[in-house]
């Protein structure tokens, strides 16, 4: 495996990212040293390379990957992995606001609490908060799955189009257009299979704790069901 | 975009709250490069009724002298010193003892009267830093990391709908009450709404600037006896807009944040420090921050101590 660090001390956000591009292309993991929870850091990265951000990272993290693997050894500011395309952002503390902003696919985990916003017009794609979820979560989903360990606040799944959030905890309330359903069996066992693949050891009672919050309709606002594709 | 910060000691002892503050905001810079500034708290150890008066000056012949001569027929000027800033202006600082408060913001707007002068502030308990440009460059120009005190708010601006100026910097301070400031990130959309009873209440506003109607409305609140976390509470229902602001007080610090959750801030806190700030960025400038708390849309926090 070729390796390969970056020190992120007194660099700006694109010398980083140059950095880290070029390096991408000639080895499997690169370590940002020092990042000091800058902004930006592997925005676009495209390569299918393995990138540990050893600290805190700030806004934007991993914004538009396509392949790349980011784990964040701290916690991240306000839209990780935004529009993310395919990848996986794994942070280990705690999130701001749009985790996982309009990602059309790969996978989100923050191991600890999130802001306001997740996962907002997300297409596709996965959400994993370790902790609790922040005012309306989904907003405008159309696609994917956030799975929220713990609470989720007010308005869940506000306008919600398609795809499901999955609630360990508590609903604290429902956005337009949102409603809970229980889980069948083989959604309880997909959800632990995906939980103890991203190391989250749930007791069995647990799973069944889960409730998902989905659309009452395609159409919500305009147009009929029939029309829906 | 601008940066806002604030820090408390816990122990009420003096720390060197200049250099922590100055390191937060430095930190925030990218969020606003056009002024920044500082009010830190309980440093000045001034006695019961004196005042330190900040007055921009431009330089004229004979337009200082003219500014003494107006502060020393009303006080007698007890101290004295002069701060050279840039684009031909200088900063007059002087301190005065007054008989009360209430003769502060007369004394202000008889100053304000003098062409090419504007007083920035008149405080007794805390120190305000504002002027234009770079945090770096303020904080050498004036020495903020030496400044000791118990806690500290600051702000790099951004700004957006007034105008760039020493005045126009934040904190914003109101008089209503002794002391008080603000710094602000953000719109105050239904900012008439707010501004037109406290006008009708005899407060004076000296701007259209909207952090301004933010710290009269906080400062009135507690003139009501309303505590500064019940103030903080109060304006969040009653502003509109996307906003996080922190306030200053004689004792203590606060940060609210719109229903909407549409501008940040994040705080830490341990056993010595309570810290808040809009990114993670500034707070580990001042401590660990392995464990930070996203302030919620419509949360309040504070510290008093």
């Amino acid at each position: 495996m070729q390796e390969f660090k970056i020190d992120a001390n007194q660099k700006t956000p694109r010398e980083v990212n140059r950095s880290l591009r070029q390096a991408a292309t000639e080895n499997d993991l690169i370590t940002i040293e020092n990042p000091n929870a800058m902004h930006y850091l592997a925005a676009g990265l495209i390569e299918p390379v393995e990138v540990i951000i050893d600290g805190s990272a700030g806004y934007f993290v991993g914004t538009m990957i396509h392949g790349a693997r980011l784990h964040i050894n701290g916690n991240a500011g306000w839209f990780p992995a935004d529009n993310m395309t395919a990848g996986e952002v794994i942070i280990d503390g705690s999130a701001g606001d749009g985790v996982g902003q309009g990602i059309y696919g790969g996978i989100v985990v923050v191991r600890k609490d999130v802001g306001s916003r997740t996962g907002e017009i997300m297409k596709n794609g996965t959400i994993i908060v370790g902790g609790n979820s922040g005012f309306m979560s989904g907003l405008y989903m159309m696609g994917g799955r956030i799975v929220v360990l713990g609470d989720i606040s007010d308005d869940a799944g506000e306008s919600i189009i398609r795809g499901a959030i999955y609630v360990g905890g508590d609903i604290k309330s429902l956005g337009k257009n949102a409603k809970v359903e229980e889980l069948d069996p083989e959604e309880r066992i997909e959800l632990k299979e995906l939980l103890t693949k991203y190391d989250f050891e749930l007791k069995e009672e647990k799973y069944h704790k889960f409730r998902k919050i989905v659309p009452r309709s395609a159409r919500p606002f305009y147009g009929q069901e029939s029309e829906e594709g | 975009m601008c940066g806002i910060a604030g820090i408390v000691f816990k122990d009420k002892k003096l720390h060197p709250v200049g250099r922590f503050m100055t390191h937060m905001l430095i930190a925030l810079q990218h969020r606003g490069p056009d002024s920044a500034g500082f009010a830190i708290y309980g440093g000045l150890g001034l006695e019961e009724n004196e005042y330190l008066l900040n007055i921009e000056v431009k330089e004229k012949p004979k337009l200082l002298e003219e500014v003494k001569s107006r502060v020393s027929a009303a006080f007698p000027i007890e101290s004295e010193e002069i701060i050279p800033s840039v684009e031909n202006y200088n900063i007059y600082r002087c301190k005065v003892s007054l008989n009360s408060f209430s003769q502060l913001k007369p004394l202000i707007m008889d100053i304000d009267k003098i062409d090419d002068v504007i007083v920035l502030n008149g405080a007794h308990s805390f120190e305000m830093i504002k002027d234009v440009g770079l945090v770096k460059d303020i904080a050498a120009r004036y020495d903020t990391e030496s400044k000791l005190g118990t806690h500290a708010i600051g702000h790099t601006r951004f700004s957006t709908e007034s105008i760039v100026d020493r005045y126009h910097a934040h904190p914003f301070q109101s008089y209503i009450i002794p002391d008080i400031t603000v710094v602000h990130n953000g719109q105050i959309t239904n900012y008439w709404k707010i501004r037109d009873p406290l006008e009708r209440k005899g407060h004076t506003f000296e701007t259209t600037n909207d952090t301004e109607c933010i710290v009269h409305y906080i400062a009135d609140k507690l003139a009501q006896k309303y505590s500064l976390e019940e103030a903080l509470e109060e304006s969040v229902k009653d502003m509109d807009g996307p906003f996080s602001y922190v306030v200053g007080t004689p004792n203590g610090v606060g940060i609210a944040k719109d229903q909407l959750g549409l501008r940040p801030g994040v705080m830490a806190e341990n056993d010595e420090v309570f810290a808040i700030a809009s990114e993670e960025v500034a707070l580990r400038e001042v401590m660990d921050t392995s464990e930070i708390d996203q302030i919620s849309p419509g949360e309040t926090r504070a510290y008093t101590i």
